[in-house]
């Protein structure tokens, strides 16, 4: 099948439209009044569903808003309404507008001759405007209204294909037969209705949400409620990308959430690999012993070993403790330096605390996470090989194949090729994953001051040297003097970018997933 | 030579082994004395356990100390019931929609279904982190800031992506004859779905129902911003105060051990015991996913 452009298919609906003019008023009718198209074409029943969701909408607009006070009020108000839809709209209005300017009026000011007030319970229009009310109200109302104008759209269409379909068969479809058909139709949306709900409320809406605040300048600076945000544009990803210290900063974090998001999928990769071969190798008794005690990292919930690893590298931790019980302490930590782990000799050895560690804390955070994160990779290959063909290693070994060459050339290849995915699932993983350095390292060691940019210290939110992207959003967006909301929502952006960039990726290798039979 | 050979690789896979498990158990054993242990220094924790250090008072404490009068319960019992009442309205909620939208995925045909996949693909590949901000700001907004069943909403609501695609490419596996011959027989889908497929996907059923049951054990982020309320503590929450050294109040590294020993035990248990299930769901999230 050919693929059709989208101009191609407007071609096509135009030439559709001109061949059936008389389709075409039918349709026209149902722009102008949802149901008066499918009443020129005699289906009564349908007509009237779809007038009366139209009327269903139009009385929810007026039933939420204060339209029947409008016209009492101008008069025992005199003051001039400056915007009518604040004071009077209903939900979809008013939430429209809000989205749209965030809030005019706030507390302690006069408007229409009264004093505005944080919340008035008898005149609502002289309660102050809060804007992060109004951006979710918004947000709710624009896809409430996007859904209604999804429902006109179909009147429309149906009532232009219903219009063809009669003059072509001369038949009217009776409404029963239109709601049996209908019914069906819709019985997967209406089981759907919950999950749909959920989804859109819990996880569309409130990523809309922060994705909006990008454009703003909600910081901690603006103090909801009693200050209204106001939109930006792209103001914000100017400032952070014109200010060089910022910008330094933010490609640090970035290369080191690579280069971290990179080594702890492939060390953990290799290390699986490994304890999977040897515990499957015949030399190796007593498999399922071996197994249950290398998996016993991946039962423990991560938070928790983390928390557990913290303490290990603590100054008075166990892991100083051991290198002093096994009198090794100098040399270890003169290696850590000479191989500039550690920026100065310590004795103890200060894993996560100094500025001059901060390659170490990188170290430490990467072999924790191989002793989180191996026995996944361990479970999953020792599934691989219980699958490989026997016949292939037979067939190799008639041929003279050494074993390290049938491991190279049949084993390998097979395994790389059975947990691509998951190699791919784990690393966007790893990139998002906020615990690894939260619990162990909460980000620190932090940077020598003078690398941090004066505007850094003074808007807060300052990350460590281990901070990968998302650890420091949560700083950026949560910490108590910093709450840069629109400059955690621009970095959250990136991460929908890279991220969404991965999902087209993978979408492209598994098209079978979402094809139907 | 040939038995050598066989004898050094033999000794190097068992030499590989034991350093793996030693590394492997090392932190745990010493996690496990250390709640034993008393007072609060990590140095006071011995590396061999020792008999004069033995104490039980970190255990003492996870039972009785309450931070404000007015609780009836003590904060560890009262933050770990509020973890498991999270967790058990989120396995609930995660199968019902699970199991629904799987099913109108792998067998309903409908308008815009590969629209509505497409877009539940994408939405799978992000961290609920994202909305996270917002969340915030709209619970607090709405006046639902430290109610854990809000919080138990979003987990369920955030699962459901992931799980829509785990339930389908499972149920499709089973094959459509099935249905087709129960249709045949004039049942409804809801009774298909209920009589004879439900009964197949069980294992897939399992897997999303030990994760769901799990997550809120292991997440600690939206725990901490969606209940700031000291009173509407979770275990996550409590962990994380009593390993945290600005919190000099509560800073606590052995009592943190014994809290922590606690939960990782009936958790290991679960996941040893569902180890059937969570195997297959990994495997298969990770060849479809």
């Amino acid at each position: 099948m050919k693929k059709r452009t989208i101009i191609d298919r407007i071609k096509t609906s135009f030439a559709n439209i001109k061949a059936n003019p008389d389709a075409f008023k039918s349709g026209l009718l149902s722009v102008l009044v949802p149901g008066l198209g499918q009443f020129r074409n005699k289906q009564k029943i349908k007509a009237a569903v779809f007038f009366g969701v139209f009327i269903l909408f139009i009385l929810i607009e007026f039933a939420t808003g204060g339209y029947i006070y409008l016209f009492s009020e101008l008069q025992t108000y005199p003051g001039d309404p400056l915007y009518i839809i604040r004071d009077y709209g209903g939900i979809f209005s008013r939430g429209l507008w809000g989205l749209i300017t965030l809030g005019k009026v706030t507390a302690q000011t006069m408007y229409r001759g009264n004093l505005v007030s944080a919340y008035n319970k008898v005149i609502p229009w002289l309660s102050a405007d809060n804007s992060v009310t109004l951006l979710g109200n918004g947000l709710i109302a624009l896809v409430l209204f996007s859904l209604y104008v999804g429902v006109w759209i179909t009147s429309v269409r149906d009532a232009f294909t219903s219009k063809i379909a009669i003059l072509k068969s001369g038949k009217v479809e009776t409404g029963k037969q239109y709601i049996k058909r209908i019914w069906v139709e819709m019985f997967p949306f209406i089981i759907l209705l919950p999950t749909l709900v959920m989804v859109l409320f819990f996880i569309v809406i409130p990523f809309l949400f922060s994705f909006l605040l990008a454009f703003t300048n909600y910081t901690n600076a603006v103090k909801v409620p009693l200050d209204l945000i106001k939109w930006k544009g792209f103001a914000t990803f100017t400032k952070i990308a014109s200010d060089a210290g910022w910008v330094k900063i933010f490609l640090s974090v970035i290369a080191w959430t690579f280069l971290y998001a990179i080594m702890a999928s492939f060390t953990c990769y290799v290390m699986g690999m490994i304890n999977a071969l040897v515990i499957e190798s015949r030399y190796v008794k007593a498999k399922k012993f071996w197994r249950t005690l290398l998996i016993v990292p991946w039962a423990i919930p991560s938070m928790i070993s983390l928390m557990v690893f913290r303490n290990v590298f603590d100054l008075n931790g166990l892991a100083n403790q051991l290198l002093v019980a096994l009198k090794i302490m100098g040399p270890v930590s003169n290696f850590l330096h000479a191989v500039g782990l550690q920026g100065v000799v310590g004795d103890p050895i200060y894993w996560f605390i100094i500025p001059e560690n901060g390659n170490l804390a990188k170290a430490v955070i990467l072999l924790v996470n191989l002793w989180l994160g191996a026995p996944y990779f361990m479970m999953l290959i020792t599934g691989v090989l219980t699958t490989l063909p026997k016949d292939l290693y037979e067939a190799a070994a008639i041929d003279g194949a050494s074993a390290w060459q049938s491991f190279r050339r049949i084993t390998l290849p097979l395994i790389i090729r059975a947990t691509l995915p998951a190699i791919v699932m784990t690393f966007t993983f790893n990139f998002n994953n906020f615990g690894a350095i939260y619990f162990l390292t909460g980000g620190g060691p932090g940077w020598p001051t003078a690398q941090i940019p004066t505007s850094m210290y003074v808007s807060g939110g300052v990350p460590g040297q281990t901070d990968i992207l998302i650890s420091w959003i949560y700083k950026l967006s949560f910490n108590n003097n910093a709450q840069l909301y629109n400059i955690a929502a621009v970095y959250s952006i990136l991460i929908f970018l890279f991220i969404g960039f991965i999902s087209v990726y993978n979408l492209s290798k598994s098209k079978g997933l979402w094809e139907d039979d | 030579m040939r038995i050598l050979k066989k004898v050094l690789a033999t000794l190097v896979a068992y030499l590989w082994l034991i350093s793996a498990v030693t590394v492997v158990l090392v932190p745990i054993a010493w996690m496990i004395v250390a709640a034993f242990s008393k007072g609060i220094l990590l140095t006071g924790v011995p590396l061999i356990p020792d008999p004069s250090k033995f104490s039980l008072e970190h255990f003492e404490y996870l039972f009785t100390y309450m931070s404000t009068s007015s609780q009836t319960m003590a904060d560890y019992p009262g933050a770990f019931l509020r973890t498991l009442s999270i967790a058990v309205v989120n396995t609930i909620g995660v199968v019902f929609f699970g199991v629904i939208t799987g099913f109108v995925f792998a067998r309903l045909n409908f308008i815009g279904k590969k629209k509505l996949l497409l877009t539940m693909m994408v939405l799978q590949m992000f961290p609920s982190f994202m909305g996270m901000i917002a969340l915030f700001l709209i619970f607090r907004q709405f006046g639902w800031l430290n109610q854990p069943m809000y919080l138990a909403l979003i987990y369920t609501a955030g699962s459901i992506p992931y799980n829509t695609f785990l339930v389908r490419g499972f149920m499709r596996n089973i094959p459509k004859s099935l249905d087709e011959a129960a249709a045949i027989d004039g049942a409804s889908n809801l009774q298909i779905l209920r009589k004879i497929l439900f009964p197949l996907i069980v294992p897939i059923i399992g897997f999303i129902a030990v994760s769901a049951f799990m997550a809120p054990w292991l997440d600690f982020m939206l725990q901490n911003v969606m209940l700031p309320a000291r009173d509407q503590m979770t275990v996550a929450v409590w962990l994380y105060r009593t390993t945290d050294p600005f919190n000099t109040m509560f800073y606590n590294p052995l009592t943190f051990m014994a809290g922590a020993l606690l939960i990782a035990i009936p958790v290991m248990i679960v996941q040893f015991f569902m180890q059937k299930y969570m195997v297959y769901g990994l495997t298969s999230g990770a060849e479809k996913g």
